[in-house]
């Protein structure tokens, strides 16, 4: 059969088609969990049944998305600039950018919808969800110049202002061209996540939420393909500018500057204290600047009061550390297991390159699904035991940790991967000698990645299927109106996910310290 | 052209301090490049030869001595333009075109580009690249690039003009040749010429005097006068005079 195809297909496309015919007829048969995978022509027949209702939610989408993912990225530019030529504001901001890069999105959907209004909570998480990538990507754009042109600049008596108007601005928007690629599908998705938590009439999200309880598949698996359809779309016309404006302009050799470093010395400890205690400031002075009422908006203050000092706070606890228990060893188990299937397949690819070629476009294409979108439908698939939080949490470590160990393989110099076989060895030496050590630091990378978003799929499965932990806490909270409690769950899972973030980079320092492949982040 | 400044490096020392252990990169260099002539400086790999061209720049700071060109510290003989200079990598902007590229200082000196268009599109002939000036740094050779960066040098007028193996990375055949055309270049415009390289043939075939470098401390052991009559030409590569010149150099290069 496939021998056949392959005369009609370009071998590229043989894996995608033959996904897609499987899934036909395994719809077309209820064959799997009675009915629960539609067929793809059931879901574009309701697609086109529902068409009416789509235009109002896909475009309060993307206006949402579109105004977050431009604040969110002008907000991103300023502050890599600042970062940039003031160590000391980047040193201090360390654990503001930490926090924004690992909070999960759906622990503060419920504050945002409580303490602001309409469209906006939408916007601030759309926002939320682009800023650090392109924040990062500004900084390594702007890091990364060619000091031997820098000097030049400063040969003729140019400053650090000059330095970068003319040499290192323009050299940073690849960089920053690629932020914002990487950005786009972030910015629907957050989106999406505030419709989900934060009711609103239209909106994919919400129109997922209305459908949710109706038990109709196709219709969900409809909006699922539409928003996974958006997101990724975002992502292409980003690709496609990049690839317009950058042209023959790319190339050269370049002598890239180091990474800027922070002078260390007394101030240092001092620096490191501001940048703990930053992020409380800003959630304090957020509060205080919109005037949230006491009842609605809680101070970290009001967070360890309800916690240990006000006559509820045993109670209070009790039922935090049960959701704890409850939340944590699945999502480390779930995030072992996901990097773990991601490290060896991305390894066996390396023996197997057409694989990783045929493999890797699916693998990007559910990475822009967007994970509201698909908790609904794994929970149709899988029921609402722990396995659907399982799997939806190596889902969500396995995709990316794949593409990057692969990309970091794939980055391995020619001349490393054949010396080996120069004197004679076999695949599996080489790859022991020379693939698996290089792509190490990968792994790490991958870990750091997917640690907070291991969290945010847990939290979306227990909010949304199981009925347990942390996301469960959050929900009930929500509905009675616990304030205290809310706050309490959003700050206790943002602390989750940066101490997690902060491990997996421990670890990451102390093996490439030690393997002495120490890299530049 | 306004009158050629001359270069005057007194005492230069300088010390790097890495992990644990310091490298005294100069140690009392002193040199004076009088105004029109052309130097080259020659040493080992790591001897500081770069490090005293980027002093006299005024991109390095010293532990102790005093650079002056026309009399002036090098920070305000650069941002007055009197300077020129071109690195061992051509370090062009990949986004700009040659013509962009080569008026880059004139921006950084806060002139006018537009009066400048007659003289940018002269230097690009100068150099041998009439017809690239819309070319992009990464349409262009290895040789090519490195000749707009020698253009690039000359367009702010200098007095001074600072080389940094310039044609280091470039083979044998093409080296020669853009030894010859500096040279012309260098006659033509009368400029006071430092020229820091590592090719004794280079240095010798160029220059009025050699001063050699040695490492560790990098200090300057001896100068070289270079009595060969100009014009030079390619034959002078393979005349007897010219060698005895160079094995001299090479004697002091290694401590003979």
């Amino acid at each position: 059969m496939a021998l056949d195809l392959s005369r009609w297909l370009p071998p590229v496309l043989l894996p995608p088609v033959l996904l897609l015919a499987a899934w036909e007829v395994l719809g077309r048969f209820d064959l799997v969990a009675s009915g629960a995978l539609p067929a793809l022509s059931e879901i574009l027949i309701r697609l086109w049944v529902d068409r009416a209702d789509y235009p109002a939610h896909v475009t309060a989408t993307l206006l949402a998305s579109g105004a977050g993912f431009v604040i969110g990225n002008l907000l991103a530019v300023l502050a890599g600039l600042v970062f940039v030529m003031s160590p000391v504001a980047e040193r201090l901001s360390r654990g503001v950018n930490i926090a924004i890069f690992a909070l999960p999105p759906i622990a503060i959907a419920p504050i945002l919808t409580l303490t602001l209004e309409g469209m906006t909570p939408r916007i601030v998480l759309a926002a939320l969800g682009v800023y650090f990538v392109t924040m990062q990507a500004t900084v390594t754009g702007l890091t990364q110049y060619d000091t031997r042109a820098a000097d030049v600049v400063r040969a003729y008596g140019g400053g650090r202002g000059a330095v970068l108007r003319l040499v290192r601005l323009r050299g940073a928007v690849p960089a920053i061209l690629s932020g914002f690629r990487v950005a786009a599908p972030n910015a629907v998705l957050g989106a999406i996540l505030a419709e989900f938590g934060g009711g609103g009439r239209f909106g994919l999200g919400a129109y997922l939420l209305g459908s949710l309880g109706r038990g109709e598949p196709d219709r969900l698996w409809g909006i699922g393909l539409v928003a996974t359809i958006i997101a990724g779309l975002s992502y292409a016309v980003f690709a496609l500018i990049s690839r317009r404006m950058l042209g023959a302009s790319i190339s050269l050799s370049l002598n890239p500057a180091a990474a800027p470093q922070v002078p260390m010395g007394a101030a240092s400890p001092l620096l490191g204290l501001g940048a703990i205690l930053m992020p409380f400031a800003v959630w304090w002075a957020l509060l205080w600047a919109m005037q949230v009422p006491d009842m609605l908006g809680k101070t970290p203050w009001a967070v360890v009061d309800y916690l240990f000092l006000a006559d509820t706070a045993p109670a209070a606890r009790a039922k935090l550390l049960a959701a704890l228990a409850e939340t944590l060893p699945i999502t480390l188990a779930g995030m072992a297991a996901g990097l773990a299937f991601a490290f060896a397949l991305a390894v066996a690819g390396r023996l197997t390159p057409a694989f990783t070629r045929a493999f890797l476009p699916i693998a990007l294409v559910t990475q822009t699904m967007p994970l509201v979108a698909l908790t609904p439908l794994l929970v149709l698939l899988l029921g609402r035991g722990t396995a659907v939080t399982l799997w939806i949490t190596i889902s969500v470590t396995f995709f990316p940790a794949y593409v990057m160990i692969a990309q970091g393989i794939a980055q391995v110099p020619r001349a490393a991967l054949e010396l080996p076989r120069a004197y004679g060895a076999t695949g599996w030496r080489e790859l022991r000698l020379v693939t698996l050590p290089a792509s190490l630091p990968w792994l790490f990378a991958a870990v750091k990645l997917t640690a907070p978003r291991a969290l945010l799929g847990v939290m979306i499965a227990e909010w949304l299927a199981t009925g347990r932990g942390l996301g469960n806490l959050l929900n009930q909270s929500r509905g009675y109106l616990d304030f205290g409690m809310i706050w309490t769950v959003a700050a206790v899972s943002v602390i989750l996910s940066v101490a997690l973030y902060l491990v997996a980079q421990g670890i990451e320092r102390t093996v490439l310290r030690r393997m002495g492949m120490i890299r530049q982040n | 052209m306004t009158a050629p400044a001359g270069i005057v490096l007194s005492g230069l020392t300088k010390t790097f301090h890495g992990r644990g252990k310091s490298v005294t990169a100069l140690r009392d260099v002193s040199l004076i490049c009088p105004p029109g002539s052309f130097t080259a400086l020659i040493g080992p790999s790591g001897c500081g030869k770069s490090t005293v061209l980027r002093a006299s720049l005024g991109l390095e700071p010293l532990d102790a001595g005093k650079v002056e060109i026309g009399g002036q510290a090098p920070e305000r003989a650069t941002a007055a333009g009197i300077t020129g200079v071109a690195f061992q990598d051509a370090g062009l902007l990949p986004w700009r075109s040659v013509t962009r590229n080569i008026a880059l200082p004139l921006e950084v000196l806060g002139r006018d580009v537009g009066p400048a268009a007659g003289r940018i599109r002269d230097l690009i002939a100068l150099v041998g690249l009439t017809g690239y000036g819309d070319a992009l740094p990464g349409e262009l050779s290895g040789g090519m690039r490195q000749r707009v960066a020698i253009a690039r040098a000359l367009v702010s007028e200098p007095r001074v003009l600072f080389l940094d193996e310039p044609f280091g990375a470039l083979d044998q055949i093409l080296r020669r040749q853009m030894n010859i055309e500096l040279q012309r270049i260098w006659a033509e415009t009368g400029v006071t010429t430092l020229l820091v390289t590592h090719g004794i043939d280079e240095a010798v075939f160029l220059a009025d005097r050699v001063a050699v470098m040695q490492a560790e401390p990098g200090r300057i052991v001896d100068v070289v006068d270079i009595d060969l009559p100009r014009p030079r030409e390619t034959a002078l590569f393979s005349a007897p005079h010219f060698h005895e010149l160079c094995d001299r150099i090479a004697g002091v290069l290694h401590g003979a």
